[in-house]
């Protein structure tokens, strides 16, 4: 690739990947027990809608979306719903693997808004990591003009190696996948970014090229380089196009996915199979038996590391996601959730903690390296300080949290966990300086949920007179002419504001996945009250109305 | 959340990383023994007893001003950066100067410019080069006794470094270092008629030269192994040697050449072992290319016109005093922003 065409900085770790490459992709043993999180997407937890003791087959849906920014939940195991909490839910399994699926649907001749209902009722998740809601990601066509639909498989760090098996194994079903997201978006391309250190996925992708129909596909190896995985870099690299600070990929005309989340949508599509299992990597050399494994969601980290042995002496830490961006679990007793891409059971040798953080001597290590050219040092300054205009007037909220910067540093300084911290706090003093308009906002949703209440009420009171009095009803009526002009225009107003809110929410869910959404779910749930008191109201007035005329 | 650095990983697919920090200056320490083994080759013990008696002060002052400033002592030590500011200043010293003038250097480096700023990364200018400029400006006479070439133990080494020299024999000492020379040869000696009247003591040219060839091996190594980026030392001599070259192309009767101000004095030296001085620096590397090109232009004037034979101390201090507006003004541009904002005129921060 040219070099016109790069992000700055960049560094190149031990990609380690050797070690998870080698044996096929395999299914996990079948767990006896699942814990399955509300709260494995980003947005609003799922709320729970079975009880303990009700019988589940795999893909039963146990928890629903809850707001817009939220996904479903499923059983992954047939059994008996166990424990139901305000955080997860668990199945004891019963061994039977009996299956839900919803009916196939012929994609080629599907209505769009059918497909997206069906990835909105399937769960399905971005699975690199982030955990974005599918079907809000495709509903973007409804604000902007989507191009090209770029297959994020570079997979740039270390260890991981996921989407490369997916990618060998599912190279067809991926493409078909990306057949259906672009058909879903109006793509009129689909460009592959994959690194060349994956030469067996690179030639499965080249197999399947030619056959996948109606969108041309286009493949694009790129140079081994962390962080081009990154969406920013990797748009900027495939397609030199630049994506505006504090914007979204689709203003440039991009939408972007990894190779296993265009599986899970091929599968929810073609077979109805809603997102109950992923692949990941279970990788380090604590265990024995590393490689890839397609995992029941909920299944317990515990459980899988034994399977492939687990040498407990040895182990120093597992780290859930890649070295570079990931983070140690504290307890192996948590399950594999929608966002678990990669399982390292690292030993001390293999991962060393870094020695004591000793004064940064402002070498600009960290600058040369970072891929959004940010001055992380500065940063570093400021965030010790706690200088927050400062950090924003340093692009704060650009840094991807690649670890790029401290990865090279040579004071050994977390930078990573600072801007992290630095940014949570500044988050959190948004939402403290929103306060008072997130009161308003709860009392307009109070309001608009007592209207539309009223308004039921009025209905049903109206359905039940016109029955009483069919035969003559005049007089009450007459008097209060229909405004039905009036309504009419309400109604179009109301409809607009839940298209005005939920179009914000898409774009700030998406913008900084770890912002809270609570305020903008309420706005857009005050607009959905409205919206249906006007319906009720237009609609109340449109019976009256004909009555009139007919009598 | 990082759990790997590039120090801990030994199977690292490129090796460019950079050694940590403590290792860094230790690298840097032992890339200045080759200039220092030169020196003493030519100008005798006197050289080692100052770096020594320099490192020495470094690390008691540093140890002294923590422990009053109540942080842990062992880690910061461990960082060597006080050793090498004591090696940096020792060299830059005259040879055998009397123990209580490297105190008094060390003072101003280790515990005024450096920890009463905060300690190592907080300093804004360069410890060693304000050690070296406060002396020069305060003991003028300490600071010109600069030897001939002699042999390696002078008779008199031990009562110089005890300060126990009679002055009237300390003028016996003296040598004119080249670039003192040349500076008092008056205008009215062209440069060629200098030259001709061999002013100065035997060997003398010659051993600044392989001194000078000295620094450059050792700032090579370090520049091979990335432990100072290129930007800086080729800035510096770059620029210095444009502007010389410039100079002398105009009036070559009046001008030294552009190899003569390359290889004498601190010119060398100074780019490799005090310039690159990270924490002082500019940290863009616009910012360095700037920051370099600006202390080897200042080196050139300041000799041509200014009042002293050498001028890297100056040069860099003035230039240390720039970084906070080359920061500002060299921001590299984020992807994907409009503009680097930072530094917007009307919005100084
Ligand atoms: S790499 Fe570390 S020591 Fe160097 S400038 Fe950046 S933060 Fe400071
Ligand atoms: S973590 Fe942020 S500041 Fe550091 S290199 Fe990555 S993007 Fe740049």
């Amino acid at each position: 690739m040219s070099n016109a065409f790069d992000f700055p900085g960049g560094i190149y770790p031990p990609e380690r990947k050797q070690r998870s490459n080698q044996s096929a992709l395999i299914e996990a043993p079948l767990p006896s027990r699942v814990t399955l999180p509300l709260q494995q997407h980003s947005g609003q937890p799922a709320t729970p809608c079975v009880a303990q003791g009700d019988t589940v087959k795999v893909g039963s849906v146990i928890a629903k979306r809850e707001g817009m920014v939220s996904s479903a939940l499923h059983a992954s195991i047939s059994g008996t719903v166990g424990e139901v909490s305000t955080t997860q839910i668990s199945i004891d399994g019963d061994g039977q693997d009996a299956w839900l699926r919803l009916p196939p649907l012929e994609w080629q001749y599907a209505e769009p808004h059918a497909l997206l209902e069906r990835l909105n009722e399937s769960g399905i998740v971005g699975l690199g990591g982030a955990g974005f809601p599918a079907h809000i990601k495709a509903r973007v066509v409804e604000r902007h003009t989507i191009d090209t639909l770029v297959i994020n498989a570079a997979e740039c760090e270390p260890y991981i190696t996921a989407d490369d098996l997916t990618l060998r194994h599912y190279a067809n079903e991926v493409l078909e996948g990306a057949q259906i997201t672009a058909k879903l978006c109006g793509a009129q391309h689909i460009v592959i970014g994959i690194e060349d250190n994956k030469p067996e996925a690179i030639d499965a992708l080249k197999q399947a090229l030619t056959n996948s129909q109606p969108v041309p596909v286009e493949l694009t190896v790129i140079a081994t380089r962390y962080p081009s995985g990154g969406e920013r870099q990797l748009i900027k690299k495939l397609l030199d196009l630049n994506v505006p600070s504090g914007g979204l990929p689709a203003d440039v005309g991009v939408l972007c996915h990894n190779p296993g989340t265009l599986l899970a949508i091929l599968h929810a599509v073609r077979d109805g199979q809603p997102l109950v299992s992923r692949t990941v990597t279970l990788t380090g050399e604590a265990i024995t038996q590393p490689g890839n494994r397609w995992v029941r969601l909920g299944t317990s980290v515990r459980e899988l590391l034994e399977q492939t042995g687990l040498n407990t002496s040895e182990l120093h830490q597992v780290i859930q996601g890649g070295p570079m961006m990931g983070t140690p679990l504290l307890t192996l007793d948590t399950p594999v959730t929608k966002l678990t891409n990669c399982l390292i059971a690292a030993t001390l040798e293999e991962l060393p903690p870094p020695p004591a953080e000793s004064p940064c001597i402002r070498c600009g290590e960290c600058e040369s390296v970072c891929p959004v050219a940010l001055l992380p040092q500065q940063l570093h300054w400021y965030a010790r300080a706690q200088d927050d205009a400062k950090l924003e007037r340093y692009h704060l909220f650009d840094c991807i949290e690649c670890g790029a910067c401290s990865y090279v540093c040579p004071s050994h300084i977390p930078l990573v966990v600072d801007y992290r911290e630095a940014k949570s706090r500044i988050r959190l003093q948004r939402i403290e300086a929103t306060k008072a308009e997130h009161a308003k906002h709860r009392f307009e949703f109070r309001q608009a949920r007592l209207a539309r209440e009223e308004a039921e009420k009025q209905a049903r009171k109206q359905a039940r007179q016109a029955q009483q009095r069919r035969p003559s009803n005049t007089a009450a009526t007459n008097s209060e002419k229909v405004d039905l002009r009036g309504l009419r225009i309400a109604h179009a107003a109301a409809k607009a504001s839940v298209k005005k809110a939920e179009k914000t929410l898409a774009r700030v869910a998406q913008e900084d996945p770890k912002q809270s959404l609570d305020d903008l779910e309420m706005q857009l749930a005050t607009a959905q009250e409205n919206l249906k008191a006007a319906e009720l109201q237009l609609a109340q007035a449109r019976e009256q109305q004909s009555s009139e005329e007919s009598s | 959340m990082s759990m790997m650095h590039a120090s801990g990983v030994k199977d690292a697919m490129t090796t460019t990383a950079v050694p940590p920090t403590a290792s860094l200056m230790r690298w840097v320490i032992a890339a200045t023994l080759p200039g220092i083994a030169t020196m003493s080759y030519f100008f005798g013990l006197g050289v080692i007893s100052n770096v020594l008696l320099a490192a020495a002060f470094g690390v008691a002052l540093e140890a002294a001003v923590l422990r009053l400033r109540q942080r842990p002592i062992r880690v910061a030590l461990d960082d060597s950066s006080a050793l090498l500011t004591g090696v940096l200043l020792g060299t830059s010293l005259p040879p055998a100067s009397p123990w209580w003038l490297i105190g008094v250097g060390m003072i101003a480096a280790i515990v005024v410019a450096k920890q009463l700023y905060g300690g190592l990364g907080h300093n804004p200018f360069n410890p060693a080069m304000v050690g070296y400029a406060l002396l020069l400006v305060s003991f003028p006479t300490y600071m010109t006794l600069w030897a001939p070439p002699q042999e390696m133990l002078p008779n008199d080494l031990w009562a110089q470094i005890t300060g126990t020299l009679p002055t009237t024999q300390l003028d016996s000492l003296s040598g004119a270092t080249p670039l003192d020379a040349f500076k008092h040869k008056g205008n009215a000696v062209l440069a060629s008629e200098f030259w001709a009247a061999n002013p100065l003591p035997n060997g003398t040219l010659t051993a600044w030269q392989w001194v000078a060839l000295a620094w450059l091996a050792g700032g090579g190594v370090l520049m091979a192994k990335r432990i100072i980026s290129w930007h800086i030392p080729i800035a510096m001599l770059g620029s210095l040697v444009l502007l010389a070259t410039l100079f002398y192309l105009s009036a070559p009767s009046h001008f030294a050449s552009p190899l003569f101000h390359l290889l004498t004095g601190a010119t060398l030296f100074g780019a490799f072992f005090i310039a690159t001085d990270p924490v002082s620096a500019a940290t863009s590397q616009r910012g360095k290319l700037i920051y370099g090109a600006g202390i080897g232009a200042l080196v050139i004037i300041i000799r041509t016109f200014g009042g002293y034979p050498d001028a890297v101390a100056f040069a860099v201090l003035l230039m240390n005093l720039c970084v906070p507006l080359l920061d500002l003004y060299s921001v590299p541009q984020p992807t994907g922003q409009q503009k680097a904002s930072p530094g917007k005129p009307g919005e100084q921060p």
